[in-house]
């Protein structure tokens, strides 16, 4: 994987998060895996196709996702993940997918995006790649998001 | 539901009635036929249809003159071209003047109706309008792929899925569908129809948990991937892509679809029901 490919989403990350009430997204680990991930709670996926094809998966507890949620709609209280919270994180993920394309154009990659697949429940195992991927762990206050990203040029 | 107004438009009476015959039996009526494209523009005025299909070659004129002398009559007015030759050249030439859909005859009915179907929205409801279009495509290669992979015969079922959650236990491969409709194709199954599968597939039941997953990873590309294609290749102008596939595999695995429509496909066979949800974003 072009490790250049992975900056688009980063920097999506650390511009979008403040403006939707995360004023200092913290980067706190990258590495690489060849394991499948494995679910932490809530599961975000979303696919990429033109010029760049492949996946990236938003990856949390439930917990998180339900402290996202609340901070995107002005602090109002979500005790329980529900249909409102799910809309609210999948239109995060659409938001960061539609940065990250920003992004990748300005790069000179031309990109499409599907629509964010939101799957709910723990441990259950993820694959978005055949060979190795990379995964950012960032820290929003105190909860994490994992990044998961398997994404190739395409000729 | 009422009957949606046609007019057919093409120099050759061959070809006028083959496409009337197409239309017969289905809720579409032939209300005008024109043999040029002056005849065009006099039936459309007098009868209003609904939609038009239109023929490249005419007379006194060629399909696309004849579509922005329609178009200028009527901006609403839905065309679609059906024609021997088509090339990128005319498609974007045909989009210019409004017209909405390419065919490439001969055509079948399917292939008429589903793009007669897209156009004219304003007779059908969306959700009618994804289930004839795209999600029947997707039984059709539901069944063929099954057929191909396992020369098993089945007539898969279509619904709308209309529950809150789809709940997975075993596998399900998700691929995303970029383009217009935007949406994902899930196909997935239990964890035992997933070993039955993958051991009919290979002919070996001594399999790893990879092996299985991969086996059912390729099942899941070759029918949606036949299924994008169907749908390019109905839709001329449409370029639907499909992303590389997520695989997810576990119990009590549920997911959700806020703001899409969605259909369930069910193949049944002998080892167990292979299930495909396709749902697209709405407002497509």
């Amino acid at each position: 994987m072009d490790a250049k490919l992975v900056n688009p989403f980063i920097d999506a990350f650390m511009a979008v998060m403040p403006q939707i009430g995360f004023p200092t997204p913290k980067r706190t680990k990258v590495y690489l895996q060849d394991k499948n991930a494995i679910s932490a709670g809530v599961v975000v996926m979303v696919g990429f196709t033109k010029q760049m094809r492949g996946n990236v998966v938003y990856n949390m507890d439930e917990d998180t996702a339900k402290f996202i949620a609340s901070t995107m709609m002005m602090g109002m209280p979500v005790s329980e993940f529900d249909a409102m919270a799910q809309s609210a994180i999948c239109e995060l993920s659409n938001m960061l997918s539609a940065n990250s394309a920003t992004n990748l154009t300005q790069m000179g990659l031309e990109v499409d995006i599907s629509t964010p697949n939101l799957t709910i429940g723990q441990g259950f195992s993820i694959k978005i790649s055949e060979g190795q991927y990379l995964t950012i762990e960032m820290d929003l206050g105190g909860h994490k998001v994992d990044i998961a990203i398997a994404v190739d040029r395409n000729n | 539901m009422e009957k949606v107004k046609v007019m057919i438009v093409d120099d050759s009476k061959v070809s006028r009635t083959i496409l009337a015959n197409h239309l017969s039996r289905t809720n579409f009526e032939v209300v005008a036929m024109a043999k040029d494209a002056s005849d065009a523009l006099l039936l459309y005025k007098e009868h209003n249809p609904d939609i038009v299909t239109m023929d490249m070659n005419l007379p006194d004129s060629d399909g696309i003159e004849c579509s922005r002398r329609i178009r200028a009559i009527d901006p609403e007015a839905k065309i679609v071209m059906i024609s021997a030759m088509r090339d990128t050249n005319l498609v974007a030439r045909g989009k210019e003047v409004g017209i909405g859909a390419f065919l490439q005859k001969p055509v079948s009915t399917n292939e008429i109706i589903d793009a007669l179907m897209t156009l004219c929205q304003k007779k059908v409801s969306q959700v009618a309008m994804l289930r004839e279009s795209y999600a029947k495509i997707f039984v059709h290669s539901l069944r063929q792929g099954i057929f191909e992979m396992l020369g098993v015969r089945v007539d898969p079922t279509l619904e709308l899925y209309e529950k809150k959650y789809l709940d997975v236990n075993g596998i399900a491969v998700i691929i995303g569908l970029t383009g217009t409709p935007n949406g994902r194709a899930i196909t997935y199954m239990s964890k035992d129809t997933m070993k039955n599968y993958s051991a009919k597939m290979l002919g070996t039941d001594d399999l790893t948990e990879d092996e299985i997953q991969d086996a059912v990873e390729e099942a899941a590309n070759i029918i949606i991937g036949h299924g994008v294609s169907n749908v390019n290749d109905v839709f001329k102008d449409k370029e639907l892509r499909i992303t590389p596939p997520g695989t997810i595999c576990g119990a009590g695995i549920r997911v959700a679809s806020p703001k899409l429509t969605t259909f369930k496909l069910t193949a049944s066979t002998d080892f167990g029901d292979i299930c495909v949800n396709v749902g697209f974003a709405e407002g497509e």
